[in-house]
């Protein structure tokens, strides 16, 4: 059975860049181990290059004129590889492993939103592309099992609830009918059609996709198992979007009711009572949805506060929401154990409220995603991945092997998308040769609850952590007109602003659209603006948007709307 | 409420950049009026910075090793009441009086999971929007360079436009008309390849002298005239002087004898004590005799200037020499008396060697080497006899000194040296 392999050229010494004189070697030929492969001619001297193995010439990388330095591909050979013992049965010896191979300049590991991003981006740039993807759609986790359906189920939700909620304004809706399978198909054609889009714009610009896994067999080299069979593909660079996935807990029990995100956007059935375990965005989204569905929700989470990293003053308006409306918010406890019975999971609790151990319908566990890195075969390409499965890169996302790339999830937090994006635009770019760097100074955080949590910049807890001076500005919307008007007097928008220059460098919002309106803050802390300039900007009247000119305008002590105290 | 005011480096002379040697206090520290803060060493000279006021150190924001300016934000000082300045009795003073343009803050990385350089803002001081940022690095620019003409000093893409036309239009290369040697860049070696290596710092004279040397090197073209010379009568009238010398307290050495001998060279061939105009048409030719000598010190080498050598005769030169010397070498002398020099002579003598290839000490066009006598048989016509020879070695700027010219300066040298009665002359 014969193996394809790769030459690279061996420790030279300490020259980088060393001409390619003469290829001695073409494809098909069959070489002996030490048989000369190219001449180099270095400052020093001129050298050839024995091959390391014998066997086969496939296909051969390099010609004169090439410069090339340790670690460059020089050749791909097939090697036999040494009968296995004698016996075993004589019948049809196992086919060789199709050998169909495929040349990329740029190969992007995963097509989730980093992914596409840069294969596309790469593509535009005149680069032929190839993306790989095990999934049958494009799209990743965002696209499938992530932001966009979640979304959609967000909106149902919000609908159910504003719709009961008018109830107390005078406009009385009957209980509504929910259809879950016309949800779930409504939400499919959502993720359907754009993920249907993103097959379009590939095809539009010839970027090749491959579906199957795909995992380095050699620096230059990704083989990729499709459904008819193994396709080897083989790159100048490489770009690793293979994201991450939903941390399982080992001691819990596999059952169809214990389940992650993706089965929860499954949405079999609304469950009667169902028990969140993580009290971060994701478990507060599908909370959010399950409720508006008709469950009663319990949420555990170890730490003392629910989304962790965002300051307390802006998600206590949340709790306090949610509080009223869920079964109940065990805070610094954790699950001890889940049970699977016939009527229900049993959880016991261990912590600060310990509460009676409890059946449940169903369970979501939500705490945290673990990157992919230990299932690529870096190793066989020799990319360093850390303990916990993350890619460390540096800022024009390369790692440790300077042709391979990565982005996204996989390279570190916040595993957000529209980091992904951008970080697959960098790398592309930088492989086409501009001079790009990831260099945005902010990445901001929008959890989609009901109220939203939005915020970006540094939270006070990071500024009181880093021993940085602030100044903060914090606007409660019971004194918004627009925010009265639906029903939202609980929010709030709170800007941080710097000591001496008192320019944004956070922003926090909790509140309907937050998510919208924390853009604004990013603009602006990305621009350098002051709280002058928020103040001075004209916002349209009446909005949410206008509360951010609020915050700045307390800032600057020109507020009307408000009465602050002179100190 | 509480008065913290920044404290910077004052004016310390005319240098760009020096070094911090020690930092004489930390956060918590209270000091008084006048206490040293720190210390810093220039290429000259080693001092103190004293704190203008008394109070608590609230921040140190610089420590050993750091290079630093006048301005540089040396701490934080909390102001002890009694130095509370000008503010009157009205509401708390909300921040100190002068205005603070940019206190020295460190650059914010939001706190992510250990790995990925996710988010590092690349100078939180920089205020340049994304656009712009892209720009620069497009051009390779260090937005801390560029001044912003936008809304609050903003830094806009004419203002990277304008800055990188500025640099290109600056004049490149050293002093004479650039020195851009198109050589192929040395190599870097990783010595510790081939086995155990020390690293270790040269010292900053070493450093700063080091550049100048290449550059003199480079600048001029050196040729060097040696010369043997006869001392046997010049160093028996300087043995016979030593005790009357000694009398006085003064040690006379040759080096006294040479440099009045340099005197009358230069008087007789004035191209020697000159300068290059910086246009490199014209001479500057000095009126004036200054002449330096090269002095070992524990750091490195140092080159102090006895002015108007030909006023003053041997023995206050000898208790000039002296003197000089010992202020070299215990790191106490000036700058000013480095300075002026039109002329130098480098003795090596008291260690040993025949003949060497001195440097010149730009801008001077000319500087004498002088190493070891030794007792050698000269032919005076009819036989061998035993004479006390000295080798010299004088180099000169071939742009302004000819090699017919350089011989006749060895030669004058050579006949009042055998001679010394000529230089009464």
């Amino acid at each position: 059975m014969s193996k394809i392999i790769e030459v690279c050229v061996p420790d030279i010494g300490d020259f980088n860049n060393v001409p390619v004189i003469e290829v001695l070697v073409k494809p098909g030929q069959k070489i002996e181990k030490d048989d000369s492969l190219v001449t180099l001619e270095s400052e020093k001297s001129t050298m050839e290059i024995p091959s390391s193995h014998a066997g086969t010439v496939k296909s051969v990388r390099l010609k004169a004129g090439d410069k090339v330095s340790r670690g460059s591909e020089i050749l791909t050979l097939e090697v036999e590889e040494a009968a296995p013992a004698e016996a075993s049965a004589p019948t049809a010896a196992p086919e060789p492993s199709a050998t169909n191979e495929i040349r990329a300049d740029v190969v992007v590991l995963g097509a989730g939103p980093g992914g596409y991003t840069a294969a596309f981006r790469a593509a535009d740039l005149g680069k032929k592309v190839v993306l790989i993807e095990r999934y049958p759609s494009l799209g990743g986790v965002c696209l499938n099992v992530g932001c966009i359906p979640s979304k959609a189920l967000l909106h149902v939700a919000k609908v159910i609830t504003e719709a009961e909620e008018m109830g107390a304004h005078g406009v009385k809706f009957a209980k509504p009918q929910v259809d879950i399978k016309q949800v779930l198909s409504w939400k499919e054609s959502v993720v359907n059609r754009l993920t249907g889009g993103l097959a379009q714009l590939a095809k539009q610009r010839n970027v090749q996709v491959i579906h199957g896994r795909g995992e380095f067999i050699a620096p230059h080299h990704i083989k990729v198992e499709t459904a008819d069979g193994d396709v080897s593909v083989s790159f100048d660079n490489a770009i690793i979007a293979a994201g991450s996935q939903a941390v399982k807990i080992p001691s819990f029990p596999v059952d169809p009711r214990v389940m992650d995100s993706t089965g929860a956007l499954q949405l079999s059935d609304v469950p009667k009572k169902m028990l969140i375990i993580g009290g971060g965005i994701i478990g507060l989204e599908m909370a959010t949805v399950y409720h508006a569905l008709g469950s009663k929700i319990t949420v555990v989470d170890h730490g003392d506060q629910l989304i962790a990293g965002c300051d307390k003053d802006i998600v206590k308006p949340l709790h306090k929401r949610i509080e009223k409306q869920y079964e109940a918010i065990y805070l610094k406890t954790r699950v001890a154990s889940l049970e699977a019975r016939k009527d229900g999971i049993l959880a016991t609790f261990e912590g600060d409220s310990a509460a009676h151990p409890q059946k449940f319908d169903r369970v979501l566990v939500a705490v945290g995603r673990r990157p992919n890195g230990k299932l690529i075969g870096a190793g066989n390409a020799g990319i360093q991945v850390d303990e916990q499965g993350f890619i460390p890169v540096d800022k024009q996302q390369r790692t440790n092997v300077p042709h391979i790339f990565a982005i996204g999830d996989i390279v570190g937090q916040p595993m957000l998308a529209h980091k992904a994006v951008h970080e697959g635009k960098v790398a592309a770019e930088v492989i086409a040769g501009h001079k790009a760097a990831f260099d945005a100074r902010t990445i901001p955080s929008v959890a989609y609850t009901d109220p939203e949590v939005a915020w970006m910049g540094l939270t006070e807890t990071e500024a009181k952590a880093q021993g940085i001076d602030y100044e903060k500005a914090s606007f409660p919307w019971a004194a918004s007109g627009r925010a009265l008007s639906i029903g939202a007097d609980y929010g709030v928008t709170k800007l941080l602003l710097e000591k001496e220059t008192r320019r944004v460098i956070g922003a926090g919002i909790v509140g309907p659209n937050a998510g919208e309106l924390i853009a604004e803050a990013v603009l602006a802390l990305e621009m350098g603006a002051d709280a002058q300039d928020l103040g001075l900007t004209i916002h349209p009247h009446p909005t949410l948007s206008e509360t951010l000119c609020f915050a700045a305008e307390m800032a600057e002590g020109t507020i009307t709307d408000l009465y602050v105290k002179r100190k | 409420m509480s008065n913290i005011k920044e404290v910077r480096v004052p004016d310390i002379g005319n240098f760009p950049e020096v070094d911090v040697i020690e930092v004489l206090v930390k956060e918590g520290d209270v000091v008084k009026a006048e206490d040293s803060l720190l210390t810093l060493e220039s290429d000259k000279a080693t001092m103190d910075i004293p704190a203008p006021f008394g109070g608590t150190v609230k921040a140190v924001r610089i420590k050993a090793g750091d290079k630093v300016a006048e301005g540089s934000l040396i701490l934080t000082l909390e102001a002890a009441e009694g130095a509370a300045l000008s503010v009157p009795a009205t509401a708390p003073a909300p921040a100190p009086s002068a205005p603070v343009p940019q206190s020295v803050a460190e650059t914010r990385p939001t706190p992510i999971a250990p790995v990925a350089a996710v988010v590092e803002s690349s100078g939180g001081k920089i205020h340049a929007s994304p656009s712009v940022r892209a720009f620069a690095r497009e051009l390779g620019v260090d937005l801390a360079l560029v001044n912003g003409s936008g809304p609050k000093r903003r830094i806009l893409k004419e203002d990277v436009q304008a800055f990188v036309k500025a640099e290109l239009a600056k004049p490149r290369g050293g002093a004479a008309g650039g020195l851009n040697l198109g050589l192929p860049g040395m190599p870097a070696v990783d010595f510790t390849k081939f086995g155990e290596v020390e690293i270790k710092l040269l010292s900053k004279i070493k450093r700063v002298s080091g550049a100048n040397l290449h550059r003199n090197w480079v600048a001029a073209p050196h040729v060097t005239q040696f010369e043997e010379v006869d001392i046997t009568d010049l160093e028996a009238f300087r043995k016979g002087m030593l005790d009357e010398a000694g009398k006085q307290g003064v040690k006379l050495t040759l080096l006294p004898f040479l440099m009045k001998a340099a005197v009358a060279g230069l008087k007789a061939y004035p191209e020697f004590n000159s300068s290059l105009a910086a246009d490199g048409e014209s001479l500057v030719m000095k009126k004036y005799f200054h002449i330096g000598f090269a002095a070992d010190t524990p750091d490195g080498l140092v080159v102090p200037v006895i002015r108007n050598v030909d006023q003053k005769g041997l023995l206050e030169i000898a208790v000039e020499l002296a003197t000089l010397s010992a202020k070299a070498r215990e790191k106490k002398i000036s700058p000013a008396e480095m300075q002026g020099g039109s002329f130098s002579i480098s003795s090596l003598g008291g260690i040993g060697g025949t003949y060497f290839t001195p440097i010149l000490n730009s801008p001077e066009v000319a500087i004498l080497g002088v190493s070891r006598s030794t007792i050698k048989p000269v032919w005076n016509g009819k036989e061998f006899t035993p004479r006390l020879m000295l080798p010299l070695s004088l180099t000169y700027d071939h742009r302004v000194i000819d090699g017919a010219l350089g011989a006749r300066m060895t030669t004058f040298l050579s006949t009042v040296l055998s001679d010394v009665r000529r230089l009464l002359l």
